[in-house]
Parts: structure tokens; sequence; C-alpha cells
């Protein structure tokens, strides 16, 4: 395996950023056909391992699935060519679009689709807190520690990285204390 | 100039440390920056998160890039990517190495117990929010409440498909302005 050159792995990963349209998740299945089907790069297990895990570490999910697989196929600089990869079409794409959209969005026309699609936006951003939800809130402390973080959140401007850091010791605290039983 | 790069690259850096959840997740972060350095408007920040959902690439990238860009230009999108990704980066090679362990400690499953309600509520926070402002922005705005219905109802119980979401929207913003 340590034969793969690193042109090829950021060749195969810019090819899988291209192809990635409507958030990390769709990057599973292309990995799945890019590096385990067509490469063998990575056994099937490993990439569902390495999906849990990247869901666990801060980050875009893509970019931390494409840093392991990297990484499992030629090492750091592996890893750092897979990053470099998925994230240069993105990079590439939205750089060359952001003149061109500050000057269209005088339009009558697309102001007004503009408009429908920050609506759209907000309903995208409640369906995702949905799937969240299923996820992570499924006991009575976390139930709890959402609503109380939620108010906090409406009534007060808290920093995310105040609630993030808080929220970790607090669960922290909350486990030492009732030491361990399944509440 | 060169402070507001500097100034890039903390803030970014801190959301790519602190948000946990994908692309999504550094919403929060984006919308408290707005609040802190009004670097961009909350329309700007939300056609950008548009875009981000239409064009390829990880959603959380796109934004970054966007917001670098109208923030000091294409150094600016630099700095604001590449923050963003540095230090999960090293954290995903540290953890690939300790995969086994990481996992079956016990404190790790602890802390994450109590993170991802709180990435939840986070989210959840800046949806009503934006919702709010849409809906009400000093009076009740029917078509964004109207438009808001027809997209929320079906597509609350179908799976999440962000570019019919994005496509519907525009045409149902076209549409519902002309009448």
């Amino acid at each position: 395996m340590k034969n793969t050159s690193l042109w090829e792995i950021f060749k195969i990963f810019f090819v899988i950023g291209l192809q990635l349209l409507g958030g990390g998740y769709v990057i599973v299945p292309l990995l799945k056909k890019y590096i385990v089907d067509e490469r063998q790069w990575l056994k099937e297990e490993e990439l569902v391992d390495f999906y849990a895990m990247s869901q666990c570490i801060p980050g875009i999910i893509a970019c931390n699935i494409a840093t392991c697989a990297g990484y499992k196929t030629r090492g750091i600089s592996g890893a750092l060519m897979a990053l470099l990869g998925v994230v240069a079409p993105a990079f590439f794409i939205i750089v060359a679009l952001a003149n061109a959209l500050t000057t269209i969005t005088d339009n009558e026309i697309i102001k007004n689709a503009f408009f429908g699609i920050r609506i759209a936006v907000i309903v995208l951003v409640l369906m995702t807190i949905k799937d969240l939800w299923a996820k992570s809130v499924n006991s009575i402390f976390s139930y709890t520690l959402f609503f109380i973080i939620l108010i906090c959140l409406l009534v007060l401007p808290v920093s995310p990285t105040i609630v993030i850091i808080s929220a970790g010791a607090i669960s922290l605290l909350y486990k030492k204390i009732i030491g361990g039983k399944n509440v | 100039m060169f402070k507001l790069h500097l100034l890039l690259f903390y803030e970014f850096c801190k959301i790519g440390t602190f948000a946990l959840g994908g692309g999504y997740a550094t919403l929060p972060f984006l919308y408290f920056l707005q609040s802190q350095y009004s670097w961009f408007t909350i329309d700007e920040l939300t056609n950008m998160i548009a875009v981000s959902n239409i064009t390829p690439g990880p959603i959380g990238i796109n934004m970054a890039t966007y917001t670098g860009f109208t923030t000091a230009g294409i150094t600016g999108s630099i700095v604001a990517t590449s923050a963003l990704v540095c230090v999960p980066f090293f954290m995903t090679i540290a953890i690939t190495k300790l995969f086994t362990k990481f996992q079956e400690n016990k404190y790790v499953e602890d802390i994450f117990n109590g993170l991802r309600p709180a990435a939840c509520a986070l989210l959840a926070s800046i949806g009503l929010k934006l919702l709010f402002q849409s809906i009400k922005p000093s009076t009740i705005d029917y078509d964004a409440l109207i438009l808001f219905l027809v997209m929320f109802i079906p597509f609350m119980f179908t799976k999440k498909n962000p570019l019919l979401a994005i496509i519907v929207g525009a045409i149902g913003g076209i549409i519902i302005k002309s009448i």
C-alpha cells in the first residue's frame, strides 16, 4: 500500500470533493466506491469505523474522514494530500463565484429567488436539528441540558465556544457525581 | 490588513476546534462572528449558506472560503479555510493512531454525552432565531410565512435533500413575490 503515489491520493480526493453535494455524509458512499471497491486502499469495516470516529472529532466530517483515509494509505503526507484534495474543489468554486454573487444579487428576480432560498435554508437547518436530536437527545440528562442551553442561547448572546466547553465539563462532572449509573 | 487575517485565523481555528457535528455545526459560530464583528450582514450570511448548499464540496469549507473572501479577499479565504481544517487535521491523525483506546475511554464517552445535546441546542437556537427574523422582522411577513409552511411540512417528512430544497425555495420566492 505504501507505493500509492501522493499525486494519486490528491487526484482521487479531488474527484470525490467535486462530487460532494449536500453535506459531509455524502462522502461515505463516494469513499466506498473509489477507495474500497475500486482501489482497496481501505476495508469496508475501516470506512465505517472512520465515519463513526469522524463524527466525534470537531470540524468538517468529510475532511476528517478524508484525513483518516489518507493517513491509513500513506501516513501523514497521505493525510495532507487527501485533505487538500477534498477541500480544493470547494475552495476554487467558491472563490470563482464569490465576486459574481455580490453583483448578481442586485437583480430583482435573483433577489426574490434568494428571498425564497433563505427560507429553504431555515428548513434545512431545522431538518439538521431533527437528525441531530434523534442521535443525541435521548436521556433525562440530555433533555435537561438541551433545554437549559437553548433557553440560555435565546436570551443571552453566549459564545458557542463557551457553550461547548461547559457542556463537556458539566457532563463529565455529572457522571462523576452519579457514579456511572445510567440516567 | 494583516491584523484582520490574524483575527480571521484565530476565529476560524476556534470554529474548527469546537464545532462538533459537521458543516452545519459551524453555523452558530458564524452567526456569533456576525454579531461580534459585523464583517457581513445576516442576510449575506444566509445567502452564503444557500450558495454553499448548491456548490460541490463540504458545506463547512464552502462557508469558510466564502466568509474569508467577503471579509478579506482571496487571502482571507485561504486563511479562513486553512484555519478551519488545521486543528481537526492533527486531532484526526492522533486519534486514528490511538483509535481503539480513544473509543473505549470512559471519560471521552462522558464528555460526548454532554457535547452532543449542546451542539444540537446551538443549532436549534440559530434555527429559531433565523425563523423569527425572517417571518417577523417588524410585522409578520406573510410571504415568508407561507413559503416556510409550504416547504417545511413536506420536507420535514422526507429525507434531507438540500439541492431540491434550494431549488424549490428559489422558484417559490420568485412566484410569491410576483403575485
